[in-house]
């Protein structure tokens, strides 16, 4: 390794970068034989925690000053990038950025790649520190998370079904929305109170009809003047502390449970066909 | 402290949700139309009179609401409390029936297929539909929450499904269609999705029915199950049809192929077969029978009897005795049919010479589209007529020496229209005991829509006719009341419902969901 490289390890994949810059070759390819191999992922993570969390954070959120590597997790060029453009961009570094090379074996740089492909990839692909049968018992019990969220027809329905949490949506995702519910879309969950303080959500509405499914799981087509008899509620349903009212193990404990909620999970990254032609039916 | 008591109550998640009950489905449409059909007797009628030959020039639209489809939309709605669900390839949506405004989407992920889908199923707090790639999907009917997903091909990518599952009793019943592939038809558990029976639409080696198809191998075959069944609760007999054998336009299967092009009478609650009746033995026209087996009581023959009447894709209208599959009449409903010249004592065809295809082409009538096909009739029980969309239609078509392989797509050769002999669709009013027509609405166009019909107490029938227009028709005369173009190619069937004592009538057209009313 070059001297002065430790904590500068990928820094600044700048979302400003030019495709050139990049040295864009093609589409994303499976170029990485570790790219899903999950004892590879886990070892990458541990290089990353001592070659790249100093700019892009621990997690590969992000540095925080500038000058600081970009957000791995939600970065469109990571995402777009070919397993080999992943791997160049480690060995060479980043024209222009200050993204440096790294003088590593090819294995781990393999490893490095994998973990960062990892980190954009569904949940469910993803190693997690938390207790998976611990996150089920908070998750149903003293977090809550039940009353409002059904899990293969288990729970509530005043917050979004979670059966598939871990093949929509990322980790970093997960644990996002539980410890920052202020900044996710409550569209179709807007909160509203319904005549007699029964509690639901606007699934959608305009200036002629509301419609909204309450918590006991009754759904209301309000119609004009029937509008009048329910209260929209400002914010979300969804609990704004549990970054206090839970504790970081219980919350990897919760994000383990989510992010191993999956439908058709070996099926999830293949690209619909077409019937074979000629069959009308 | 509310939200966690609200945890342990809501364990099991359903309560306050209105329940549909099997007495629900046994019932038939009413405001609500809880099944593909609309009932299980397969009528496709609907009681409400609300929307009548006095007023129906008034109706005009409420809503439209746009599906991102790629294909033309060949789902019926079903309605159930003023809520609507439609289906897509692999998707289902609710919708605010009166409105049109979506209430939930569930998109099933990791789908192997896109194409279409005709509808979905409904009980106590449930609602299931098939994806492309044959696997069962459970929703909560409330949220569109994720119960189970049941994969009844076992992942066999031969096989693609298409057609809206029935509910009978606690089993969901299913079929698939295939391009080589030997089909099956399945009963899942409506709880679990487990598989209670499968009934092979090919025999298996040894079984009875196995020696109908030469040297073919028997994992072949095809006969697909692509289209709803009905059921008879009194005699608790399934009636579910069948589609042609493979190779579509010949090649190496001597014998009548049982059981393609049949509708077949089986016991719901085992799978076991009680009769059959084979429309097309050893089909060399794609002739599927998947058309809906429709179930009546009348008199024929001087005596009150049980009948099972289809208006099939090879141009007859069969009656059948639906207690035992006896044959009873078979009557042409269309004029251009030369493959055939009538039917024997027994139902069987009395096939002309030289129909099969052949190398330089041979014209044939009805077309590979058939005389009539998956477009829904419906039946006016209380006039004696069956409303069946037809097509006047014939092809040349061709054999090929190219050796026919399972699902590659290649079916054993082709056809192609005549262009100095373009086909043409009706409506005919068929006198139910009779095939004969009684009256018929001719729909000029371009032969690209595939549409059915819904008859409503309103004196009424309406259907989609082959210009892009929902048209509604005099019953008794077929005389034209009322039409609007929607602009788009027509492959699906309007049905009727109400909401708050208000009746609408629904088709989809095109990649649009369109909702008729009358004016307030």
């Amino acid at each position: 390794m070059r001297p002065g490289t430790t904590l500068a390890a990928f820094a600044v994949l700048s979302a400003q970068l030019l495709p050139g810059q990049l040295g864009r070759t093609g589409p994303p390819s499976a170029a990485n034989p570790l790219a899903r191999d999950q004892p590879a992922v886990e070892a990458g993570q541990k290089q990353f925690q001592q070659l790249c969390a100093g700019c892009h954070g621990r997690s590969g959120q992000g540095g925080q000053g500038e000058g600081q590597g970009p957000d791995l997790m939600n970065s469109w060029e990571v995402r777009r990038a070919s397993d080999t453009e992943l791997m160049n961009w480690i060995h060479n570094g980043v024209k222009g950025t200050a993204m440096p090379a790294f003088t590593l074996a090819s294995d781990q740089i393999r490893q490095l790649a994998a973990f960062v492909r990892s980190l954009n990839a569904p949940a469910n692909s993803v190693p997690v520190e938390g207790s998976i049968a611990n996150g089920e018992s908070l998750f149903y019990g003293k977090a809550g998370c039940g009353a409002c969220h059904m899990i293969r027809g288990r729970g509530g329905y005043l917050g979004p079904d979670l059966s598939n949490a871990g093949l929509e949506h990322r980790l970093s995702e997960l644990r996002g929305a539980i410890l920052n519910p202020a900044a996710l879309s409550i569209s179709g969950y807007r909160p509203i109170l319904l005549a007699g303080g029964v509690r639901g959500v606007v699934k959608n509405e305009s200036n002629w009809s509301m419609q909204v499914l309450d918590e006991t799981g009754q759904i209301h087509l309000l119609h004009g003047e029937e509008m009048k008899s329910a209260r929209l509620q400002s914010g979300s349903w969804m609990p704004a502390d549990y970054v206090r009212r839970l504790s970081p193990n219980e919350i990897d404990d919760i994000v383990a449970f989510l992010s191993r909620q999956a439908v058709r999970v070996e099926e999830s990254d293949r690209q619909p066909q077409r019937p074979p032609r000629g069959e009308p039916n | 402290m509310k939200i966690f008591l609200l945890a342990a109550l809501l364990g099991s998640a359903g309560f306050g949700a209105a329940q549909v009950t099997d007495q629900d489905l046994r019932k038939g449409p009413d405001e609500n139309w809880l099944t593909y059909v609309g009932d299980y007797a397969g009528h496709r009628y609907s009681p409400l009179n609300q929307i009548n030959r006095s007023n129906v020039a008034r109706l005009s639209p409420k809503w439209v609401r746009h599906i991102d489809t790629q294909a033309d939309l060949e789902t019926t709605p079903l309605v159930y409390r003023g809520v609507m669900y439609v289906t897509n390839s692999n998707e289902v949506y609710a919708l605010d029936a009166v409105t049109g405004r979506e209430i939930w989407r569930y998109a099933a992920t990791g789908v192997r297929r896109r194409g279409v889908n005709r509808g979905a199923a409904m009980l106590g707090d449930s609602i299931y539909f098939e994806t492309s790639d044959c696997h069962l999907i459970a929703l909560r009917r409330a949220n569109g929450g994720f119960l189970w997903d049941r994969d009844f091909a076992a992942a066999d990518r031969a096989y693609s499904c298409t057609g809206a599952p029935l509910i009978v009793k606690d089993k969901v019943i299913v079929g698939v269609a295939s391009s080589g592939k030997a089909c099956f038809i399945a009963a899942l558990s409506t709880t679990t999705g487990e598989e209670i029976w499968r009934f092979r639409t090919v025999p298996k080696p040894g079984e009875p029915g196995s020696d109908s198809w030469g040297t073919l191998p028997l994992d072949w075959g095809s006969a697909p199950a692509w289209t709803t069944g009905t059921w008879d609760p009194d005699l608790n007999i399934l009636y579910w049809a069948t589609g042609n054998p493979w190779p579509d336009f010949g090649g190496d299967r001597p014998g009548d192929n049982l059981y393609s092009d049949c509708v077949l009478a089986l016991d719901p609650d085992n799978g076991k077969l009680k009769w059959y009746f084979q429309f097309v033995p050893h089909d060399t026209h794609d002739w599927d029978a998947n058309e809906t087996p429709v179930l009546l009581n009348a008199d024929f023959g001087g005596r009150a009897r049980k009948l099972l009447v289809q208006a099939n894709r090879d141009g007859f209208y069969y009656i059948l005795d639906r207690t035992n599959g006896e044959f009873l009449l078979a009557e042409p409903f269309v004029h251009k049919l030369n493959w055939a010249r009538g039917v024997d004592s027994k139902g069987r065809p009395i096939v002309a010479t030289n129909m099969d295809p052949s190398s330089g082409g041979v014209r044939v009538c009805p077309s590979v589209h058939g005389a009539t096909n998956y477009w829904a009739p419906s039946l006016n029980a209380a006039l004696g007529l069956l409303y069946v969309v037809s097509l006047e239609e014939c092809e040349t078509y061709y054999s090929s020496a190219q050796k026919p392989v399972p699902n590659s797509g290649f079916r054993g050769t082709g056809h192609t229209s005549i262009p100095s002999e373009p086909g043409e669709f009706f409506l005919r009013a068929l006198d139910v005991k009779t095939g004969k027509l009684r009256w018929e609405y001719p729909m000029p166009g371009p032969t690209t829509m595939w549409a059915g019909a819904v008859a409503t107490a309103g004196g009424l029938v309406f259907t989609a006719d082959d210009s892009g227009d929902l048209v509604a028709l005099n019953a008794e005369t077929g005389a034209d009341l009322w039409h609007f173009y929607m602009g788009s190619n027509l492959k699906a069937s309007p049905m009727a419902f109400a909401v708050n004592g208000q009746e609408y009538i629904t088709i989809a057209a095109g990649s649009n969901i369109f909702m008729f009313g009358l004016p307030q």
